[in-house]
């Protein structure tokens, strides 16, 4: 990926198995949201190929690539300010609407059928994420912590098969690390879906990824088990001798 | 259920207010109709730039298509309509309904050529375009002499050896004629009527789960699209029913008035429209309403000063801007958030 001469993210070949739990780190400005923003879309590649399920998404438009199943969570939090807890997870259901537009004006039984089901649905989410209470609130009203989760909860009321998530415990304090890893490990688990982690905190990365990849000026530097990665000079070298200096 | 209750009661409410206002002051009534009018006009603009945040400045010209299609069809086509569904009260209304609609779906055929290709696009190409496509068919109706051109259009004279035309041509002034003024099918009813209607459509469609999706297109465009809203479709749906709901503001108005002019839709009508939902709020139905109520009946109240009103809109809305960015009603009436039965 080069944005003018730029080059950002270069000959990087990465895959993400079923059920998995991979992690992306890297320094600041290695190239890791540019890859995110590379396999929903928002960015068309200069060069190379993005496959997901066998299906070549490269030319697809974000809302094209989450209908395949790729829901992702924005590094600087875009919850929807103006709308409720609640109605920022329904947005999710849009796509998979049936009752069109004109049912949506007339509200006849087939459209009151669907919002039931969504309804319930939503009712889930925030009871399994322990939302429920806050259901009614703006989004935006809620602490930075409780954000994360309605970003992630909203990303997985798409039904995705894989969800990427852009520093999901950025500013949280030790407690909420620790609860969002075990939400983490719960959604893996309960959801069976893949899940590819962009994270600086080592702990976080360590604690829950099965199998990482290190990305430095856009090149995929090392790649596999956390304790490998852990003693990897070229990783300590890039990555964790700086932060840890 | 109980918004199809409320709509019905007042749509009977309407029909019988409608036998009232016949007898009230023609001056009053007149500033009535345009209240409906206005009101019509600035919640169908409210759908695209208060609840989808797009900003479209044209609105007077999807108006302008609407009503003088409407008139001139009702016009031109005037032995036919009368000849198919006769002169009686159900005919009319027969009638009417059709080129209603016939304004309406012209307008909507028109945003869609305007709307698809300026909401592909990423950025703010809709203000410029909607601008300039205004401006545009106002041109084109100035220059079109079967509605009248620059002169206005009245109504179709049909001659009896079978031309058709809104003035009387110089050579035919000895051909006998037949003079189709526009038929003042235009009530308190029909206005409000719409007004019922266009109110009921978009409080249904913002609380449901589809119209959410507008909602989320305004509030962040990135994040709805990544979560599978098709942002483009959403903007394309709220320009296109904006612009069929101006189409049957602008047939209500010509079959009221009857008698449309070019200038009726020139640039200030557009702005007029944008400071109604700019001063109502964006995106709160009830304060535009309120809005669409004032800046009708402000203007008359102002008369003497009437040349004065693009500086006092401008003032109003530089005012607005800076003591109460969120418009007059933007947080005492906040939208409803949607009931949900758990
Ligand atoms: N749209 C763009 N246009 C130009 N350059 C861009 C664009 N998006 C990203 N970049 C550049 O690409 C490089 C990688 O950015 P990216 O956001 O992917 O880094 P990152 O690994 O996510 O970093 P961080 O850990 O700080 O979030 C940076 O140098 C950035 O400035
Ligand atoms: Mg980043």
């Amino acid at each position: 990926m080069r944005f003018g001469g730029l080059t950002c993210v270069d000959k990087l070949n990465a895959y993400v198995g079923e059920n998995e739990l991979v992690g992306m780190i890297g320094p600041n400005g290695a190239g890791k949201t540019t890859v995110f923003n590379i396999v929903t879309g928002v960015y068309d590649p200069t060069e190379g190929d993005v496959k997901f399920l066998g299906t070549s998404v490269v030319s697809f438009k974000p809302y094209q690539v989450a209908g395949l199943g790729i829901s992702r969570t924005f590094q600087n939090i875009r919850l929807f300010p103006s709308l409720s807890v609640r109605d920022n997870i329904r947005v999710s259901f849009v796509k998979s609407i049936k009752a069109g537009f004109f049912d949506s004006i007339l509200q006849f039984g087939r459209f009151k059928k669907e919002e039931k089901e969504f309804d319930e649905k939503i009712n889930e989410l925030l009871e399994i994420f322990g939302l429920l209470d806050v259901a009614d609130e703006y989004a935006k009203s809620l602490p930075y912590g409780e954000q994360r989760k309605v970003e992630i909860v909203r990303a997985l009321a798409t039904s995705p098969k894989l969800l990427l998530l852009d520093e999901p415990a950025a500013g949280m304090n030790p407690t909420e690390k620790f609860e969002l890893m075990n939400l983490i490990k719960m959604v893996k688990e309960k959801f069976k879906i893949s899940i590819l982690l962009i994270e600086h905190d080592m702990k976080v990365v360590m604690g829950v990824c099965e199998r990482i990849f290190v990305l430095d000026y856009g090149e995929k530097i090392a790649e596999g088990l956390p304790e490998e990665i852990r003693k990897n000079p070229k990783v300590i070298e890039a990555y964790l001798g700086e932060t840890h200096a | 259920m109980n918004s199809k209750i409320l709509f019905l009661s007042s749509l009977i409410l309407i029909f019988f207010l409608n036998l009232f206002t016949e007898h009230i002051d023609p001056y009053y009534y007149t500033i009535l109709i345009y209240i409906g009018i206005n009101i019509i006009l600035a919640t169908s603009l409210n759908l695209i730039n208060g609840y989808t945040g797009q900003f479209s400045l044209g609105h007077a010209g999807f108006m302008a298509i609407g009503g003088y299609l409407s008139i001139a069809v009702s016009t031109y086509f005037a032995p036919f309509f009368m000849g198919t569904f006769g002169t009686e009260l159900f005919g009319q209304t027969i009638s009417f309904i059709i080129v209603l609609l016939l304004g309406g779906i012209a307008a909507a055929i028109a945003g869609i050529v305007v709307g698809v290709p300026s909401l592909r696009l990423k950025g703010d190409y809709l203000a410029i375009t909607t601008l300039g496509f205004a401006e545009i068919i106002r041109v084109i109706i100035q220059s079109l002499e079967v509605v009248g051109a620059s002169q206005g259009f009245r109504g179709a004279y049909i001659f009896d050896n079978g031309v058709k035309a809104a003035q009387i041509p110089v050579d035919m002034a000895n051909v006998p004629y037949v003079f189709y003024s526009v038929p003042k099918y235009t009530n308190f009813f029909w206005t409000f009527t719409f007004v019922a209607i266009i109110i009921y459509f978009i409080h249904n469609l913002i609380n449901s789960t589809y119209g959410r999706g507008f909602l989320a297109v305004k509030d962040d465009e990135v994040a709805a699209e990544s979560m599978g809203v098709n942002t483009t479709k959403f903007k394309v749906i709220a320009f296109v029913s904006g612009a069929f709901f101006a189409g049957i503001a602008g047939a209500l108005y010509g079959h009221f008035n009857l008698y449309l002019n070019p200038e009726d839709f020139n640039f200030l009508k557009s702005v007029e429209i944008v400071v109604m939902v700019i001063l109502g709020g964006m995106g709160s139905m009830v304060g535009v309403i309120i809005a669409a109520v004032i800046l009708t009946i402000l203007p008359e109240l102002l008369r003497s000063v009437s040349e004065y009103r693009m500086i006092i809109y401008s003032l109003l809305l530089i005012i607005m801007m800076l003591t109460r960015p969120q418009g007059l009603f933007g947080v005492s009436l906040r939208r409803k958030k949607l009931k949900v039965k758990s």
